[in-house]
């Protein structure tokens, strides 16, 4: 139904805040962002800057207490006006998503096979028989070793890579348009962690799943990412191709992110480059800048004004920060 | 688990010995059988020896306990001497009469708060969330046998008072006609019952709360799975498992015979002949009924840990 | 039961964001905040005290003696002279009433101070000194737990039981399981930990250590116990006393009074359910109040959650 170079999901001035006590917290402020077909975007930011609740929001998993505002476009429908049916035959149908901890998102009482067999089940009208033979081809196709045996066996029997397979198999089980991975592999070691990204890649190579990758981890996107944008404090602060970002970065924050990142070739003695300070509260937003703070680059103008998502030299490449067109080329600043 | 089983039995035995034994003693030395035959001595001598001769008054109070269990051990529980038939036979009637009051009243607790901890935890901090846990605290804090002659002052009482309509009987079990029965049933059943769901139904809704908002939930939400499946599939098949077993306990307690609401409601289960037989002392009977109630907690304390492995596949007993 | 309509999300968010804004607070101080953020536990609290001053006031204030018979005005309701009536034989209830709950919460606080003695000491010793000892008080639990309490307490209570002293006694006797539990479990929790560790390897003796650093981590835990434990002494004491084996007349307590009244419920429901209902705002206050602290002293453990 979309023309041709349409994009898969448009997301427009999303905004999500949460009742507390204490007044509203804004977690995701003027958010906007698509994502084509098949292409892959990253979005990047620090614990509490807004990426998760972005995607809960979109699959309307976020906690009863949100308030939010805005379009999602999917497919040429609003998700965000969607009653909650119209959402259920979305959800793990057309978009589907992997969670951060392999070790909770699977019910411990139910068996593995069953927990994904369920998920072709809601989707899909075939015999119970059918769906267990699909769930044995969604293990054996994210690599789980003798799927047959596996899928017959309870989450506390699979490791912690093995059970991210499961979740994975689970997502892809109906072919969907949209994969969103929150954090992925962050609850992974580290040799675990490049596998599941190798089945992630593969699944998406096998299925032509568009993927939003929710990270923390500049250095996981990339390999994996089209396009990344970066979230600080509820906003946009960067968005652009992969290769602006990470060569021709245009903002402070996305530089520093960039700093922390370890480097293979480093000394292991030599210091990360931390970003120093915490990242602000969000429930009285001061008026300048929230990364003024702990900003290297600060002028007085970002104590008073918050600077406005830019776009850099006519490309799509955005970037808020009162300095974007001034700031250095990257490679002075970084080593 | 059968061997699990075994030897869970085996290892509580010496436990329920030395309870059995504990008890003999003390009622022995808190009571004096013999109390009503000293004042009429010597012209009752012959029922005064029948007394001796029956609780072995003649032996050393630590000995006679070994007397009881080796008639015990052949199934020979005694006589009780007020009733005047085998301590077994009224075992088993009074025991069938608590059974009906405490088989509906668990049947209706379970049902009751499984049904509220559901509704609360789903609506946290709704009005209806707050009205169901004030009234559990209120319902926690009421002695069973204050809750129990509430509810007789006004259903037995009040209620004919004010409406003419006799729907509840207090009196006890005196008639076989099946209205009247169940008439004098239903107080002490919802006397009972009510504890359980206060106490219940709080920690029903604790543990549904914890499940409802673990990510195999979101997960679950995430697959597109419809609400209903969701809570009444994933979420309550987590919450059943602290609640199973606190069930299996609820349910021996209910059948050891609630001394109170059965005091209360005058009716003839086993909580009501304690207290007569520890002032006797009968004490073949008071034996009796603690190697009932204790057996009855064992079985049932074991039956909630076996349902906890049944429930809990991660638990595995071996 | 807190007022706010927070979810985890949203106080993982308040945590993060909270570094910035608030200044560092004591313990103590958090502990006090929570407490009284907690508006059911001030009411508890109130309530207790209302309530025991007037039990206190009640017998002074009034012109009867608790034992003063007056067969010429047997079963009165209600009157200016006799706020709550008289009973079966002219004795004022409103003074019986406020000496039996007297002596009800006298009652009440000796067995929760006698538990409370008899489980730290063995919970601490099973948990500081494991081997035999573990096991010897582990068992005592067990067979505290196996024997069904009302007999015991029926068979001691008939015998020994007939001064509200003795009932305490046997209470305690039967109520300090879990408390013990509750401090075995935190002392062996410290035992390994390494400012213990640093005081052994300083030369502190066993007592020392015990004594001095290990039981004051305890009374967080203990304290709830307590006022939880004084609520239950006081349901159990009236039961009792409501099957005829508890406190004997004339003797008032709250148990005791329901028991003398009960064979006038039909006509005289009121002289009934009145110390009846002392018995429940008592016991609704005492476990408001230990919700509140176990609030206060476990962040951790929300009066909502599972106990």
């Amino acid at each position: 139904m979309n023309a041709p170079g349409a994009a898969l999901l448009e997301v427009d001035g999303l905004n999500v805040g949460f009742k507390t006590s204490d007044g509203l917290v804004r977690a995701v402020t003027d958010v906007s962002f698509r994502i084509d077909p098949g292409e892959v975007l990253a979005v990047v930011g620090e614990s509490g800057s807004g990426k998760s609740v972005t995607a809960l929001a979109l699959m309307k998993l976020h906690p009863r207490s949100a308030v939010i505002s805005g379009t999602a476009m999917f497919d040429g429908v609003d998700l965000l006006a969607l009653g909650d049916a119209d959402m259920r035959a979305v959800r793990g149908n057309s978009i589907a998503m992997v969670f951060q901890d392999p070790m909770t998102a699977l019910n411990p009482v139910f068996t593995v096979g069953f927990q994904i067999s369920e998920a072709v089940l809601a989707h899909n009208d075939v015999t119970k028989k059918a769906a267990w033979a699909r769930t044995v081809e969604l293990l054996d196709l994210v690599g789980v070793p003798e799927p047959r045996q596996r899928a017959s066996q309870y989450p506390h029997e699979f490791s912690g890579g093995m059970r991210q397979r499961a979740m994975i198999a689970m997502a892809i089980s109906n072919d969907p348009k949209l994969l969103i991975a929150d954090e992925p592999t962050t609850a992974l070691d580290v040799t675990v962690q490049a596998q599941v990204m190798e089945v992630l890649r593969e699944v998406r190579k096998e299925t032509g799943a568009a993927m939003m990758l929710i990270t923390h981890d500049l250095g996981l996107v990339a390999g994996a990412a089209d396009r990344v944008q970066v979230m600080y404090a509820s906003r946009l602060f960067e968005a652009g191709a992969i290769d602006d970002i990470f060569y021709d970065s245009r903002n402070p924050y996305t530089r520093a992110l960039l700093g922390s990142i370890p480097q293979v070739d480093s000394e292991r003695t030599e210091r990360l480059l931390a970003i120093p300070g915490n990242p602000p509260s969000l429930l009285n937003p001061s008026p300048g800048c929230p990364f003024m703070p702990r900003c290297s680059e600060r002028v007085e103008r970002c104590t008073e004004e918050l600077p406005t998502l830019l776009e850099i030299r006519g490309r799509e490449h955005r970037s808020r920060c009162h300095l974007a067109q001034e700031l250095a080329p990257i490679s002075e600043v970084l080593p | 688990m059968f061997a699990y089983s075994i030897r869970r039995i085996l290892t509580t035995i010496p436990l329920l010995l030395v309870a059995l034994y504990l008890v003999y003693i003390g009622v022995s030395v808190t009571t004096d059988p013999l109390a009503e035959f000293r004042l009429c001595l010597p012209r009752c001598q012959e029922g005064y020896d029948r007394i001796v001769e029956l609780y072995n008054l003649d032996q050393s109070v630590f000995v006679r306990p070994f007397g009881w269990a080796a008639d015990a051990i052949t199934g020979d529980f005694g006589t009780s001497n007020v009733a005047g038939q085998p301590v077994s036979t009224v075992l088993w009637e009074r025991g069938i009469n608590s059974a009906m009051i405490a088989i509906p009243a668990f049947l209706l607790a379970a049902v009751l708060a499984l049904l509220l901890s559901v509704y609360s935890a789903r609506r946290q901090y709704s009005a209806g969330d707050y009205v169901l846990t004030g009234l559990s605290f209120f319902g926690i804090a009421f002695p069973a046998f204050v809750l129990g002659l509430v509810l007789q002052v006004i259903f037995a009482i009040k209620l004919p008072e004010w409406t003419g309509w006799k729907l509840f009987y207090t009196g006890g079990k005196r008639t076989d006609n099946i209205g009247e029965i169940i008439g004098t049933v239903t107080l002490p059943v919802v006397t009972l019952a009510t504890l359980f769901v206060a106490a219940d139904s709080r920690f029903g809704r604790a543990a549904m709360l914890e499940v409802i908002n673990s990510d195999f939930i979101r997960t679950a939400r995430a697959k597109g799975l419809s609400e209903r499946r969701v809570i009444w599939r994933h979420a309550l098949r987590n919450a059943l498992i602290p609640l199973v077993t606190l069930w299996a306990l609820n349910f021996s307690a209910l059948l050891g015979g609630s001394v109170i609401t059965e005091s209360v409601f005058s009716w003839p289960g086993l909580g009501q002949i304690l207290i007569p037989a520890l002032q006797r002392p009968d004490l073949d009977m008071v034996m009796g009924i603690v190697i009932f109630t204790a057996i009855i907690t064992v079985v049932f304390n074991l039956l909630a840990d076996l349902l906890y492995g049944v429930l809990d596949p991660r638990i595995r007993y071996d | 039961m807190t007022d706010s309509s927070t979810t985890k999300l949203e106080v993982d968010i308040a945590i993060a964001t909270e570094g910035l804004t608030a200044e560092p607070k004591s313990f103590g101080k958090l502990a006090r905040e929570r407490f009284f953020k907690h508006k059911l536990a001030i009411a508890g609290f109130i309530g207790l005290v209302l309530i025991a001053s007037i039990f206190v006031l009640g017998p002074w204030l009034s012109p009867w003696a608790f034992d003063e018979p007056n067969v010429l005005n047997r079963r009165a309701g209600p009157s200016r002279d006799h706020p709550f009536g008289t009973d079966t034989i002219g004795r004022d209830l409103f003074v019986r009433t406020t000496m039996g709950g007297r002596y009800s919460l006298t009652i009440g606080a000796l067995v929760a101070v006698l538990a409370t003695l008899i489980g730290t000491l063995l919970g601490s010793a099973a948990g500081f000194f494991g081997k035999w000892i573990d096991t010897v008080v582990s068992q005592l639990v067990n067979l505290v737990l196996v024997v069904p309490a009302i007999i015991v307490l029926s068979v001691v209570a008939l015998r020994f039981g007939a001064q509200p002293v003795g009932i305490a006694v046997v209470l305690a006797l039967l109520l300090w399981t879990r408390i013990a539990r509750v401090v075995r479990g935190v002392v062996m929790q410290f035992r390994e930990q390494e400012f213990v560790m640093a005081a052994r390897a300083a030369g502190a003796g066993s007592g020392r250590i015990l004594f001095r650093h290990i039981l004051p981590n305890v009374f967080g835990a203990v304290i709830v116990e307590i006022t939880l434990l004084i609520g239950l002494a006081i349901v159990l004491e009236s039961t009792l006393s409501f099957l005829g084996v508890g406190v004997k007349p004339p003797t008032p307590t709250l148990g005791n009074l329901v028991f003398q009244a009960k064979g006038d419920i039909n006509s005289d429901p009121i002289r009934v359910l009145l110390p009846g209902m002392f018995i429940v705002a008592i016991v609704l206050c005492v476990n408001f109040l230990g919700d509140g602290l176990r609030d206060a002293i476990d962040p951790r453990s929300r009066a909502d959650e599972k106990e």
